[in-house]
């Protein structure tokens, strides 16, 4: 008798510890309690961070997303959400990256003379060998998702317009690190409030950059290593052959493919990255500007059109009238004459800049 | 002794013709893949299906990981159920159960012996599953190694060694259903009943994994762990959620497993 008392507590403690499994795994990763290290001055810190070389590493980049972006389709992982990606480097310039969709996958490698991006959606290898210049750069790519890249660039472009702090310490992919705050100056008329990154307090290399906009609490977005791991990586990640039945192209074919069935958003992209784009103004608050010619105007099909008013608001003012676009970070507007003007300013700026723009 | 009622059930459980019928239903799985793949790929284009089978196509070694990755979503959680509800209702039923509740046998070694039945059988199933594929799979689509969703190509050894953990991946999560289907069945005596009520829960778990606004109630669901699986198929392998969705199985087997017991334990012979 006692003995079937004894089984059936057992099991009832069976049962118990499944459920409080379950919940255990449901219960977001906490950050437990943030590291005790030396105090730095911000000053130092952001020197550090500048000359900082990172070595070799690997590592899952989490990249949480509520910018309000609409889905592009060439980088599905920089859409509204959650999204991982994991990268290796060897700290010489030679690089991997892969992003998983869903349940396909997109590979880039950089084996230090050719880039090779494979997407396993539609079994298709693009082959860019680099020409002269012995250090290519990363892929766009794979540089908006490796944190430490995205966060040297930020505090190179901002430190003169911005007020630098160091506040606390945090734990980010379980190592030390210092919370380096970057908050614009009073004068900058900028939508985003801070910038905080994560700095590794052994290797000053950034960990995890959160950009923080006026009148919310939450990050807008945060990109972040949640796990990584310095020192020598496998040097077969670093190399790429192409499967057999897969079709190897070049980047130049890719876009004259591409260039047939033409979109839409080519255009407004070639405006804002091609031709002289002008800049307006300094530091938080520059803006961009550009025309977009005419005819790529009035090529926007009607069907894509009718997407673009989804995402945007009709406005006009003294300068003419036009489309505003506004995500948490960044505004963009679309003047009805081909002018664009963006930035990460209220929209009342880029009103006032518009008329600049040749 | 214990071995030797894991044998017996075993050998019961092959015996029943519906097993035999349900296994032969479940190798022409691979083979129906195999072969529309194949068929597929003979008038080029025409965009492949997406995800895992976007890489099919003269990929071979792939097909039995494919296959089972689709069966996870509905066929293996049934062949599970079905294994479990003859297990203890389908005992109740023909009034055998009484018969072993009643011997000198320890109730919670019947379950053990219930629990290995369900495990060895799985198993086999599984692997039956894969060997097939993998032969349909070379036969239909030809092979070089085995090409991964990152693009890298292994070879036929470390193929076999991707295929072997999917297929114990696959099977610990079918046994976790199959013991908190265990747990049903041994509340009834309509094998039926405890099919029906499985299924409906997979159903209705990967009904509500759909909403968004449900978010809060996906960790908690068996089913969310499936798709993670699919990260066998990436070169270098990533752990996290392989090893969030092995847990997440083993936490409904203990508790499969534990109400099973507790009502096998409390209830009159």
């Amino acid at each position: 008798m006692n003995k079937r008392k004894v089984t059936l507590v057992a099991a009832a403690t069976g049962v118990i510890t499944g459920v409080a499994g379950l919940s255990l795994l449901a219960m977001p990763a906490g950050a437990g309690q943030p590291p005790s290290l030396p105090d730095v001055s911000a000053e130092s810190l952001v020197q550090q961070v500048l000359t900082s070389k990172p070595g070799a590493f690997g590592g899952t980049v989490e990249v949480d997303n509520k910018l309000g972006l609409p889905a592009i389709s060439q980088i599905p992982q920089l859409a509204d959400g959650k999204h991982s990606a994991r990268i290796w480097t060897d700290g010489n310039g030679k690089f991997r990256a892969a992003l998983p969709n869903g349940q396909s996958e997109q590979t880039i490698v950089n084996d230090g003379k050719t880039t090779w991006s494979w997407n396993s959606q539609d079994n298709e290898v693009t082959k860019a060998e680099h020409k002269d210049e012995p250090k290519a750069e990363k892929p766009a790519q794979a540089e908006s998702v490796d944190p430490a890249t995205a966060a040297k660039q930020v505090v190179e472009l901002t430190r003169e317009f911005s007020e630098i702090s160091v506040d606390g310490t945090a734990r980010v992919a379980n190592r030390a690190a210092y919370e380096l705050v970057l908050t614009p100056k009073a004068s900058e008329k900028t939508l985003i409030r801070e910038v905080r990154i994560a700095v590794d307090s052994e290797l000053k290399m950034p960990l995890r950059v959160a950009v923080l906009t006026n009148g919310t609490a939450e990050p807008a977005g945060t990109v972040g290593f949640s796990e990584i791991n310095v020192g020598p990586q496998d040097p077969k990640l670093f190399e790429f052959t192409p499967p057999a039945q897969a079709k190897v192209t070049t980047p130049e074919a890719k876009e004259s493919e591409q260039g047939r069935d033409r979109r839409p958003e080519l255009g407004l992209e070639q405006a804002l990255q091609g031709k002289d784009p002008q800049f307006f103004g300094t530091g938080w608050d520059t803006v961009v500007g550009a025309r977009i010619p005419a005819e790529a105007m009035t090529q926007v099909p009607a069907e894509a059109q009718g997407l673009v008013d989804k995402f945007t608001k009709k406005v006009s003012g003294a300068w003419g009238s036009g489309q505003v676009f506004t995500t948490k970070v960044a505004t963009i507007l679309i003047a009805d004459d081909g002018r664009v003007v963006a930035g990460a300013v209220p929209e009342q700026v880029l009103f006032d800049t518009i008329g600049h723009v040749k | 002794m214990i071995t030797r009622q894991f044998g017996s059930e075993v050998r019961w459980m092959l015996r029943r013709p519906r097993t035999l019928i349900g296994l032969f239903g479940l190798i022409l799985v691979p083979i129906i893949i195999s072969f529309g793949i194949w068929t597929a790929g003979s008038d080029e284009g025409g965009g492949g299906p997406p995800g895992l089978g976007a890489i099919l196509q003269g990929n071979g070694m792939v097909v039995p990981i494919f296959t089972l990755f689709l069966s996870l979503n509905l066929l293996l959680p049934l062949v599970a159920s079905i294994w479990a509800a003859d297990g203890l209702a389908g005992e109740a039923q023909h009034g055998t159960l009484r018969g072993l509740l009643v011997a000198p046998v320890s109730r919670v070694r019947l379950l053990f012996v219930k629990l290995f039945g369900l495990t060895a059988m799985s198993l086999f199933a599984v692997t039956l599953m894969a060997v097939v594929g993998i032969i349909a799979g070379t036969a239909f689509l030809g092979t070089d190694g085995m090409m991964t969703l990152s693009g890298t190509t292994l070879s036929f050894a470390e193929g076999l060694l991707r295929i072997g953990l999917f297929i114990l991946l696959v099977t610990f999560q079918m046994v976790a259903i199959g013991a908190v289907a265990l747990a049903v069945s041994s509340t009834t005596e309509h094998p039926l009943v405890v099919q029906a009520a499985t299924m409906t829960t997979i159903i209705v778990f990967q009904v509500l994994g759909q909403f968004s606004s449900l978010d809060w109630l996906h960790p908690f669901l068996i089913t969310t762990g499936f798709p993670g699986l699919i990260d066998v198929m990436r070169d270098p392998i990533p752990l996290g959620q392989i090893g969030d969705s092995t847990l997440l199985a083993g936490c409904y087997l203990l508790i499969g497993t534990g109400l099973a017991a507790m009502r096998l334990i409390t209830k009159d012979s």
